[in-house]
């Protein structure tokens, strides 16, 4: 199987410049790489990085050393050094990040934003439609929400609006920050399928999951965050 | 990594940025407006830029957008037969081509509208200025547009005194959005407004920029409003440009000293 990410001797490193310029050395000589196919877990202890390194492979945290490739198509973009206008495309059709957190948009249904990642890669509206009424009834979000804005939802409801957003459209490299992090038993399970279907399908997983059964039942390999985890700063 | 499968140009992409700023200053005699700043924006891509009041922003913006000179520097917008040095250009063009391909939505919707002709005539202006005279099709778009941006054709023969602040914007941009520009520049659009009006005014925001694929080029000092509309966030302080990139990268990694108490300073 091929390569779909390769993470090259990253290293990071926060400079907190209003705070004495204390330098906080989170990450190094991180190397690594994710077949197709796979789901990886990062595994470690609260602080050691594990959220750090899923946000530098996504471009939202800029690497203080080393490259972050993954496969866009038939070419490797290195994301740490790549410019703004392509992470937008390789993150449009190739990357994604879930989170547990909904980043509510005013105004714009429940459905609206579970479709928008298939209308944004072309899909036709209604088709897009239906995919998101789909995804929204297997999360088990009540139907008489679909049409209002999740400003007003439970945490709960907004968390699982978020992941039939995330995984409406699957992307060939995922990124997963806890995203059944205080699901019920019953939506743990639907998100457990969700992510071996992406995997079955080819896609790439990097995973974080506090949750002993998600783990074990979502890893194919585990990698431990703390053997990459920079000297405490002198 | 090889070299072989590793191509760093987009060729996929664009191939040309529709506007490019190079080493644009403009000074108030010895007072630094803004100083030596540059960047490429490409179609379809939104630009913020946020910084503190009085870095510069406005100045920049109204370099961009033609309507002052920069004191050095080159102001390149790619037109559909070329590229083009919009300040070296002879007045008479320099006014055709913004009329034509650049719109401004300014901060005070009374610098944008006037205020003595109705919502309809507002809108259906510009479209005489492009050389419509068929009256029912002007009428048409005009209403059109006037429901785009939710307001309903029955206000069409009021006029904008008698609108909401909230509505003269929106107003506003659909003056601006009729003669369909490829570059739109905002100078703090939702400025002025309550936050539930703003929250409207944004999604609408949001939504035209996408569905016309234009590009813009946004100023505002509200780190959610740039969160929310730009891809990349320019930070200026002083006149000069501290920190770009990519918006949520600088919004949660800022590098720069400057960027990194803006964003402390609020939750985005
Ligand atoms: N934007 C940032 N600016 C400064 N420091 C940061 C930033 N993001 C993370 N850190 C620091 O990096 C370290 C690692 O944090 P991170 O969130 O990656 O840990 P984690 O392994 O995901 O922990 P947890 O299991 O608790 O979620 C922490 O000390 C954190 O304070
Ligand atoms: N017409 C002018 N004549 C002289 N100085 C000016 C003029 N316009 C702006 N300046 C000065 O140039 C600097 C930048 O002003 P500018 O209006 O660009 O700031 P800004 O970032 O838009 O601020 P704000 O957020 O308050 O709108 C300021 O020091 C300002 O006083
Ligand atoms: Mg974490
Ligand atoms: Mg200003």
């Amino acid at each position: 199987m091929t390569d779909l990410v390769r993470v090259n001797s990253v290293a990071k490193e926060f400079v907190l410049h209003n705070q004495g310029g204390a330098r906080l050395a989170v990450l190094d000589h991180v190397s690594f790489a994710v077949k197709a196919g796979e789901c990886l877990v990062l595994h470690g202890p609260s602080g050691a990085g594990k959220s750090t390194l899923l946000r530098l492979l996504y471009g939202n945290y800029k690497c203080t050393q080393g490259e972050i490739l993954v496969r866009h198509h038939d070419r490797f973009v290195d994301i740490a050094s790549a410019d703004p206008r392509e992470v937008l495309e390789v993150r449009r059709l190739t990357l994604s990040y879930v989170s547990q957190f909904l980043r509510v948009i005013p105004r714009v249904s429940a459905l609206d934003i579970v479709a928008a990642p298939l209308i944004a890669r072309g899909v036709d509206f209604s088709t897009a439609q239906k995919r998101a009424q789909d995804m929204l009834a297997r999360l088990n979000i009540p139907q008489r929400l679909w049409a209002l804005a999740p400003a007003t939802f439970s945490g709960g409801e907004q968390q699982r609006v978020n992941i039939a957003r995330s995984f409406i459209a699957i992307t060939p490299v995922m990124l997963l920050d806890e995203p059944t992090a205080s699901l019920d038993a019953q939506n743990r399970d639907v998100v457990i399928s969700l992510i071996d279907e992406a995997r079955r399908a080819g896609s790439a997983l990097v995973g974080i999951f506090h949750d002993e059964t998600v783990r074990e039942r979502a890893a194919t390999r585990w990698i431990d965050i703390h053997s990459f985890t920079a000297a405490e700063a002198a | 990594m090889s070299g072989m499968d590793m191509l760093r140009d987009a060729a996929a992409l664009a191939p040309s940025p529709v506007l490019e700023c190079d080493a644009v200053t403009r000074m108030y005699g010895e007072r630094i407006g803004c100083r030596n700043v540059g960047f490429r924006l490409w179609p379809g891509e939104v630009l913020g830029i946020v910084g503190e009041s009085g870095s510069g922003k406005s100045t920049l913006l109204r370099c961009l957008a033609g309507l002052d000179a920069p004191t050095s520097g080159r102001v390149i917008f790619q037109d559909e037969d070329g590229a083009v040095d919009v300040h070296a250009l002879p007045e008479p063009r320099r006014r055709a081509l913004m009329r034509r391909a650049l719109g401004i939505v300014h901060q005070n919707p009374r610098d944008g509208l006037r205020m003595d002709v109705s919502a309809g005539g507002n809108v259906g202006e510009r479209l005489m200025d492009r050389g419509e005279r068929h009256y029912g099709r002007i009428r048409d778009v005009a209403v059109d547009w006037l429901r785009r941006v939710e307001i309903s054709p029955e206000r069409m023969d009021d006029l904008p005194r008698h609108f909401s602040g909230g509505m003269q914007q929106r107003l506003q941009i659909a003056r601006v959005l009729v003669s369909g520009p490829r570059l739109v520049f905002m100078d703090e659009p939702t400025g002025g407004l309550d936050v539930s009006v703003q929250a409207k005014l944004l999604d609408l925001l949001r939504n035209l920029v996408r569905d016309l694929d234009i590009a813009a080029v946004i100023v505002t000092h509200d780190l959610a409003v740039a969160r929310l509309l730009t891809d990349r966030l320019m930070v200026m302080k002083d006149g000069h440009v501290v920190e770009q990139g990519l918006t949520d990268q600088v919004l949660d990694d800022p590098q720069h000293a400057y960027t990194q108490l803006l964003t402390s300073a609020v939750l985005v």
